[in-house]
């Protein structure tokens, strides 16, 4: 046997041998199993009543009566956002972000109902997720249990008998090192089989659960490394832990929650109220397709009159309050889409910037693939924006086409006792109408979207690694 | 030898022929463990040099230290370990693997009781570690052993038992160098004393006859020097 696996099997047999130790690390693996436990039920009872609300919004959008087509329009309907198949493991910012829209005609309304401001104060202050747990718990753990791995035997003296037994300086380290690494694939397996059940998940796919793995598997290696570094690099115990002790309060808990602020104070996002009055303001610019005698309007009613060789809009083929709606509505929704790119933009501003804070703390690094590899970072909400924006506008249009086509000029003008009824479409015609179906990314683009975070990692690994060979070198000379 | 400007090591002759215990004598600062440092290869000297079994342990500490054995004044060893499983683990790290009825015999030759063979080594005085480590040196079977104040805390009866097992250990043909400012302890195990004053040997005294040495004459001069020093 090695002297490094002699020094790695007395190294658990320490720790082993140390109440606390087995204490902490059983507390953990509860911790972990709470977290899975949890962390599935909770989004599978999400997952659940989302579809249900699903599928009620569907029946009541459909079971409309016979009825005006602009009616529908402003009717609306309800979407719901569908979690994420890994969600279960790392919920993102899913839960900050709202989960539900709802589509009209002539505004563009963003996601409400975030799970935080529905649910219990446990939600609010951080849900246990096995995410957490790996990101957070473990590195905690493993710094109790490998602080002293070689400050010890510095400050014991036992180095120096160590070393005199024939012990290569390299061997104690990496055997140190080998028995913190195996404590943390103890502790991080039960959240990794937590991951296995969810990635087991209809519609989870290879590359984005690999990522994921291969990420959290590199950010406990590097903490494992980091830990055996400080411990080789100072001569007392004491001043290992409290050395670690900083660095994680730091990189895990500070850096993490400053970043996002410093990001918004950077790149500051317009809240709804300024966006609103934005977009008035721009609207007055742009006119109002309810306002028949608007200078913009006024030109394309002229434009239309030629096209069909027409001089008056009663006598045009289709109804020209239909063709109205639906110029109106390519035009707010242009001006819709242009603030929601500047927000998008914002976003992303953001987000680089917050991942910029990765070269500071891995933990950033890690969460940014972690989300984008489950599909709930910002760029997972993004995508649900835009494939509702889409659907909204499409839906719309559709409508505002049933109005042109299906609904006389004369009957839509008219202000008759029997007016009404005859303005009414058949039902069927709403039946008729796509449901709005989310198209989830596909894995190449979450494992892409999850590289940049990794690459922060692996560079924290190298970098460590490579501190910790130079500070083998002299543990030789104390 | 120097550290800086400060020399701790001048002129410094010295060898320990197969199967013989050589002591050195000296008072603080005389240079005693730079020696034990340059032979175990902690130190390289800034000029002359170095061989242990003719390998230099400047250059190749690991093979020199492969034949040494060192027993440390402070003897640190593993608390959360019995008395068996250090000898076993730091064997083992040496590449030995002695049965368990072998360090026993280890234990009792160094006058380890034997209750506390078994026992974690928390509670251990330090003359039971120092019997558990002189233990582990016998078992180590190296042709050099090395000794800082090795009787240094001891109580007289763990004086003897370590002075006896010293002789055992000579005549297995291995060369023990100790340093010690302790001369009653050198002069009953030493053949030769040499006496280290400021990086150099100053006097050297050879054991003759059944009397081996005259303690009388060497601590009046012993005291003579060290007060002088």
């Amino acid at each position: 046997m090695s002297a490094m696996t002699l020094i790695a099997r007395d190294e658990l047999r320490l720790m082993r041998r140390n109440h606390v130790a087995v204490t902490a690390v059983l507390l953990l693996l509860l911790l972990t199993v709470v977290a899975v436990a949890t962390a599935w039920t909770h989004q599978q009872g999400i997952a659940e009543t989302r579809a249900r609300h699903q599928r009620a919004a569907n029946a009541a959008f459909e079971a409309q009566p016979d009825r005006h087509p602009h009616r529908v329009v402003h009717y609306g309907h309800f979407i719901f956002r569908p979690l994420s198949p890994l969600a279960a493991f790392d919920p993102g910012v899913d839960p900050f972000t709202g989960n539900t829209m709802f589509l009209e005609g002539h505004r563009q309304n963003t996601s409400n109902f975030g799970d935080v401001l529905q649910s219990s104060l446990l939600v609010r202050f951080g849900q246990l997720t096995p995410a957490f747990v790996l990101q957070a718990a473990v590195p905690l753990l493993l710094i109790f249990l490998g602080y002293g791995a070689v400050a010890r035997e510095t400050e014991r003296g036992t180095l120096r008998p160590l070393l005199l037994q024939g012990a290569a300086a390299w061997s104690i380290v990496l055997g140190k090192l080998a028995a913190l690494g195996l404590v943390a694939g103890v502790v991080g397996v039960p959240a990794m089989i937590g991951f296995a059940l969810i990635a087991g998940q209809p519609g989870a796919s290879i590359g984005p659960i690999a990522l994921i793995i291969i990420a959290y598997g590199a950010y406990l290696a590097l903490w494992s490394v980091a830990i055996t570094l400080v411990s080789t690099l100072v001569r007392r115990r004491r001043d290992a832990l409290l050395a670690l002790l900083a660095i994680w309060a730091v990189t895990v808990v500070l850096l993490p929650r400053v970043a996002p602020d410093v990001a918004g104070q950077i790149y500051p996002l317009a809240n709804r109220l300024q966006t609103d009055v934005a977009i008035a303001r721009d609207l007055r610019w742009l006119g109002d397709s309810h306002n028949p005698d608007d200078p913009h309007f006024a030109r394309f009613k002229a434009d239309v009159l030629r096209r069909y060789g027409v001089t008056r809009v009663e006598d045009l083929p289709v109804n020209y309050k239909g063709l109205l709606a639906i110029e109106g509505e390519a035009i707010t929704s242009r001006l819709f889409d242009r603030y929601a790119r500047e927000s998008y933009a914002a976003h992303a501003a953001q987000n680089r910037m917050v991942l910029g804070f990765g070269l500071l703390s891995p933990t950033i690094a890690l969460r940014q693939v972690s989300m984008a590899s489950a599909g709930t970072d910002f760029g997972g909400h993004q995508r649900f924006l835009e494939q509702a924006e889409r659907y909204r506008y499409d839906l719309v249009q559709r409508l505002n086409q049933l109005q042109a086509d299906q609904v006389s000029y004369a009957d839509d003008t008219a202000v008759d006792a029997g007016a009404d009824r005859r303005k009414r479409i058949g039902a069927d015609h709403w039946q008729r109408m796509p449901v709005f179906t989310f198209t989830p990314p596909t894995p190449a683009t979450l494992v892409a979207a999850g590289l940049q975070g990794l690459a922060i990692i692996a560079g924290w690994l190298v970098a460590a690694t490579l501190m910790l060979t130079a500070a083998t070198r002299r543990l030789g000379a104390k | 030898m120097s550290y800086g400007s400060h020399r701790v090591l001048d002129g410094l002759s010295i060898a320990v022929p197969a199967g013989s215990i050589t002591a050195l004598l000296g008072g603080n600062g005389a240079g005693k463990s730079t020696t034990l440092s340059l032979l175990l290869g902690f130190v390289r000297p800034n000029d002359g040099r170095v061989t242990v079994c003719g390998v230099d342990p400047g250059v190749e500490p690991d093979h020199a230290r492969g034949r040494t054995a060192y027993l440390p004044e402070n003897v640190a060893l593993y608390d959360h370990l019995t008395a068996v499983e250090n000898a076993s683990y730091l064997l083992a790290l040496s590449g030995n693997r002695p049965s368990r009825a072998a360090i026993l015999d280890a234990f009792a030759a160094a006058g380890l009781q034997e209750r506390a063979w078994d026992a974690r080594l928390s509670g251990f005085s330090k003359g039971m570690r120092q019997k558990v480590a002189i233990a582990v040196a016998w078992l180590r079977e190296v042709p050099v052993l090395l000794l800082d104040e090795p009787t240094s805390g001891l109580d007289p009866q763990a004086t003897a038992d370590f002075n006896a097992l010293l002789h055992a250990i000579r005549v297995r043909n291995t060369a023990v160098l100790m340093v010690t400012h302790d001369l009653l302890s050198a002069v009953d195990v030493a053949d030769r004393i040499g006496f280290l004053e400021r990086g150099r040997i100053v006097e050297e005294v050879a054991a003759t006859g059944t009397e081996r040495f005259d303690i009388r004459a060497l601590r009046a001069r012993f005291g003579e020097r060290a007060r002088a020093a």
